[in-house]
């Protein structure tokens, strides 16, 4: 008798365990190898299921105690491997990693580069493959809100012809990589309400000539840069190098403005925040 | 002005100078001594190895003794400059390869570098010098051609109007028909005679042809392993016994009355 | 009689100053010419009647701006890099008896840009007065492998041997190339590709700030060239044969290493590794004028100031208003002339 209901209820414990276990939403374990994604997946609250990232990751502050994976060129796949995720974030080149994982029966997410739409497209997106979507949704809602309002604010006001400088070395103007007709960086200069010189070139980034930069003659000159080469502390040293185009209406009217923060070129949740301040800068007068 | 060399001993090793580029390399001098008088024509004479071309380099200042001295008249050559030197001494190596495409002309015209200013250009009287050369060696026609584009005895004969263009008091010729077919090499040889006799050049050549030193020297000079063995007139020099020293070779020894001078016929091994 | 007679009917006996003199004019007033016409075309459409009307304030002509900040010092660098790479190749193939000698042969050019790219990707940036963190980097660059190559290669203060420069050079070269791969593959997306942009070569200096650096070490290295034209041309029968035509061979040839480094050094900090210049001028010139380095080195000076203004001008106006870097241009000349020439040889 003893022995038989032993058996039962071990048996009986085993069926009640695995229908618990089946229950409980599966524990998600995400590595991300592109900045802009781990940021969004902190933003629709799924950051604690985040377990590793690239190595280019600054943000939010929590990723600085979590493991690095590589990046886009270095991927490490045994790292990624070893910590046993459920869902990596990729880049689409990377379709070697791809196939591994899907070997390995991991699932993947593509990273796709576009503008502001792909934002939104993304969150939602990473929102389904998390079981977020909901949160994901409510953060998008945010994000547009805050654009409209941006919107609203610089209605009706004079757009001014703006050069958007997204790269250079520091203390020289040579070699000079301008934001192009396309891209979420453009996107946010046009809600900002600035018109970009450089709208016409149908690409994200562009070095155009000396020439051609006095040639377009642009009235406001704001540079985005992330911490790195160029600093805070130098930034006013920075504008201080457009004085060698004294013939640009934007130096001569002193409308050069050098923005330094990582969260003004990540194409994640923080765009909204960089539109503010481009629009603040274009038009500190809406803001007061 | 005479040209010697007094007890010069020279050891060839890396840190002294870099290996000579596609020669051969020879060693050791031990106490050398040659006088080469005015107007002489002087055959430092050996097998392969045996040190001439290594006296013939010290003979030009090229490379510096270890010990002893070599003297152009009562100068050290030690104590004179490169470019002093090359204004009394020229030198005519076994092959000559410019890496550009120099005209024959330019190649002897660069003979009068020694005479030139750091920013000179040549003259009308280098001009003159160097086609005076160039009539003695026979090859005036050539001026405008291509060197590189020359046969063995023309390239030749035109190193060493080169080296007569420097109006040497003394040229140094080495192995100057090794690389020559047989009819070049008469040709060469009968204009060393030329020059030696009627323009009274005074010359000292290295080579290991004994036939070749035995029709044009009137002096040799023997070398064997880095010493010599013995100097003197060519007739006093050049003998089956010394021969065999030389070479260990039995050679026969003998004035071949059409040729006009000594000839030395291998016999065997000795 | 008659021997001497038809010497001096022969071309090639004209006597040098002559020759010199018809060289250094015509290419000359090429050189001129280039120069002044050059700034008169460009991407954009500007009325020199504008540019050059000085009723109207600086500030407001935006004709004169590109004609005087944007074209003006890019054909003067343009100029100064042409002259300073043709003229050291000419030199580098002089040193090392070898007419396929560029003036990138011995590592200069990739110390130069190991220096460069470190500053690019590594973010350093120290400047010293009016140049800048790039420019100054890749010079300190140029000069660590001039350093180590002539170090390499001349042992006890004797004379060069050209086999162990070449190694040395060589080895140097692959071993910076390997550097600077690393570094690109460590740097992100953005850096590396700047620093690859930087490779193909840049004129546009927006100043004259750049040239004013640059232009007093070109001097000098033209200054220390003009004393090697003779001892180049017998130097190249050999340093045995040079020797005995009183050419100070150690002499001649660490000032030829130097200049020709210092020239290259340079022009590659100014404007990037540009290729090809060191050669195609160079052989281009001997094909006109000979091989006498009296004549060649001026010459090529000249031309090669004359070659690269209008490869930039094409660089800057074939595909308007893109930019092909100027260094694609000069190799897409530089290959089909090096094929021809190498059929030429053969044949």
């Amino acid at each position: 008798m003893a022995a038989r209901s032993q058996r039962f209820l071990t048996a009986f414990a085993l069926v009640v365990a695995c229908a618990l276990l089946s229950a409980a939403p599966q524990q998600q374990r995400i590595v991300s190898l592109v900045p802009a994604l781990t940021e969004m997946l902190f933003a629709i609250g799924v950051g604690s299921s985040v377990i590793g990232v690239s190595n280019f990751d600054a943000f939010p502050p929590d990723v600085s105690r979590l493991p690095r994976v590589g990046a886009l060129l270095d991927p490490d796949t045994e790292r990624i491997l070893s910590l046993r995720p459920t869902l990596v974030l990729i880049y689409g080149s990377q379709t070697d990693l791809q196939a591994q994982f899907r070997r390995a029966g991991i699932r993947t997410y593509v990273y796709r580069h576009g503008g502001i739409r792909t934002i939104y497209q993304s969150l939602q997106e990473l929102g389904d493959a998390t079981d977020h979507r909901p949160q994901a949704d409510r953060v998008v809602r945010d994000l547009r809100a805050r654009i409209d309002a941006v919107r609203t604010r610089v209605a009706g006001r004079p757009r001014p012809r703006v050069l958007l400088v997204i790269g250079r070395q520091p203390k020289t103007l040579r070699e000079i990589y301008v934001s192009g007709g396309r891209g979420f960086l453009h996107e946010m200069l046009d809600i900002a309400g600035g018109q970009n010189v450089f709208a016409d070139i149908a690409r994200e980034s562009a070095q155009p000539s000396q020439e051609t930069l006095i040639a377009r003659a642009p009235e406001v000159v704001i540079e985005v840069h992330a911490e790195g080469m160029f600093k805070t502390s130098t930034a006013e040293a920075e504008r201080a190098v457009w004085s060698s185009l004294p013939s640009l209406p934007a130096v001569r009217n002193r409308r050069v403005h050098v923005l330094i923060g990582q969260y003004l070129v990540v194409p994640g949740p923080r765009f909204a925040e960089a539109t503010e301040t481009l629009a603040r800068t274009l038009h500190p007068e809406a803001f007061k | 002005m005479t040209l010697s060399a007094d007890r010069i001993s020279y050891s060839y090793s890396p840190a002294k100078t870099l290996p000579p580029e596609g020669g051969s390399h020879e060693f050791t001098l031990t106490d050398v001594s040659v006088a080469v008088s005015p107007g002489s024509l002087t055959g430092l004479l050996g097998p392969n190895g045996c040190g001439k071309t290594t006296l013939l380099k010290l003979l030009s200042g090229v490379l510096k003794p270890d010990s002893g001295s070599v003297r152009l008249g009562q100068d050290e050559l030690r104590a004179l400059s490169t470019r002093a030197i090359a204004q009394q001494i020229a030198v005519v190596p076994q092959e000559t390869h410019p890496a550009f495409d120099f005209t024959v002309m330019e190649m002897v015209l660069m003979g009068r570098h020694p005479h030139l200013g750091a920013f000179q250009l040549e003259g009308p009287g280098d001009l003159a010098i160097a086609r005076e050369a160039l009539v003695a060696t026979g090859t005036a026609h050539l001026a405008a051609r291509a060197y590189m584009t020359l046969s063995g005895g023309e390239k030749q004969r035109v190193v060493i109007a080169s080296a007569l263009a420097q109006k040497p008091k003394v040229l140094l010729l080495d192995e100057p028909t090794a690389s020559l077919d047989l009819g070049y090499q008469l040709e060469i040889a009968a204009l060393l005679t030329e020059l030696n006799r009627e323009r009274g050049v005074t010359m000292v050549l290295a080579t290991h042809d004994l036939n070749l030193a035995a029709s044009l020297c009137d002096r040799l000079v023997l070398v064997r392993e880095g010493r010599v063995l013995m100097q003197g007139p060519t007739r006093e020099a050049l003998t089956s016994a010394t021969v065999q020293q030389l070479y260990g070779v039995i050679a026969d020894v003998a004035f071949h009355e059409r040729a006009g001078h000594l000839t030395v016929i291998p016999v065997s091994r000795q | 009689m008659s021997e001497v007679i038809a010497l001096d009917q022969s071309a090639h006996v004209r006597p040098i100053r002559t020759r010199l003199a018809v060289t250094l004019f015509t290419f000359g007033v090429l050189a001129v010419v280039a120069c002044v016409l050059a700034p008169l075309v460009g991407s954009t459409r500007i009325s020199l009647a504008r540019a050059f009307d000085r009723s109207i304030p600086f500030a407001d002509n935006v004709d004169a701006q590109i004609f005087f900040i944007a074209r003006l010092p890019r054909v003067l660098a343009a100029a100064l890099v042409g002259s300073a790479l043709a003229t050291a190749g000419v030199v580098f193939q002089a040193l090392l008896r070898n007419p396929l000698a560029t003036p990138f042969t011995l590592g200069v050019s990739a110390g130069a840009s190991l220096g460069a790219m470190l500053v690019m990707i590594a973010g350093v940036g120290v400047t010293a007065g009016p140049v800048s963190a790039v420019p100054l980097a890749s010079f300190a660059g140029a000069a660590v492998a001039t350093l180590i190559v002539y170090v390499l290669a001349t042992p006890y203060r004797r004379a060069m041997s050209t086999a162990v420069l070449l190694l040395a050079g060589v080895t140097l070269n692959s071993f910076f190339s390997a550097i600077i791969m690393f570094v690109q593959y460590v740097a992100d997306f953005a850096e590396a590709y700047r620093a690859a942009r930087w490779l193909m070569g840049d004129l546009d200096v927006g100043s004259f700030d750049p040239l004013i650096a640059a232009a007093p070490l070109v001097v000098i290295a033209f200054g220390m060239f003009a004393l090697l034209p003779s001892a180049l041309n017998v130097l190249s029968l050999g340093p045995d044969a040079a020797a005995t035509r009183g050419v100070d061979v150690a002499r001649t040839q660490r000032l030829a290493f130097f200049s020709a480094a210092l020239a290259t050094s340079a022009a590659v900090s100014l404007a990037g590794p540009i290729g090809f210049i060191g050669i195609v001028v160079p052989h281009l010139v001997r094909l006109l004028v000979g091989v006498d380095h009296r004549i060649v080195l001026p010459a090529s000076a000249l031309f090669g100031a004359t070659f690269l203004v209008v490869c930039d001008l094409g660089a800057r106006t074939l595909l308007a208003p893109v930019e092909i870097p100027v260094g694609i241009v000069t190799a897409m000349i530089g290959g089909p002339f090096f094929l021809w020439l190498l059929v030429r040889k053969g044949s």
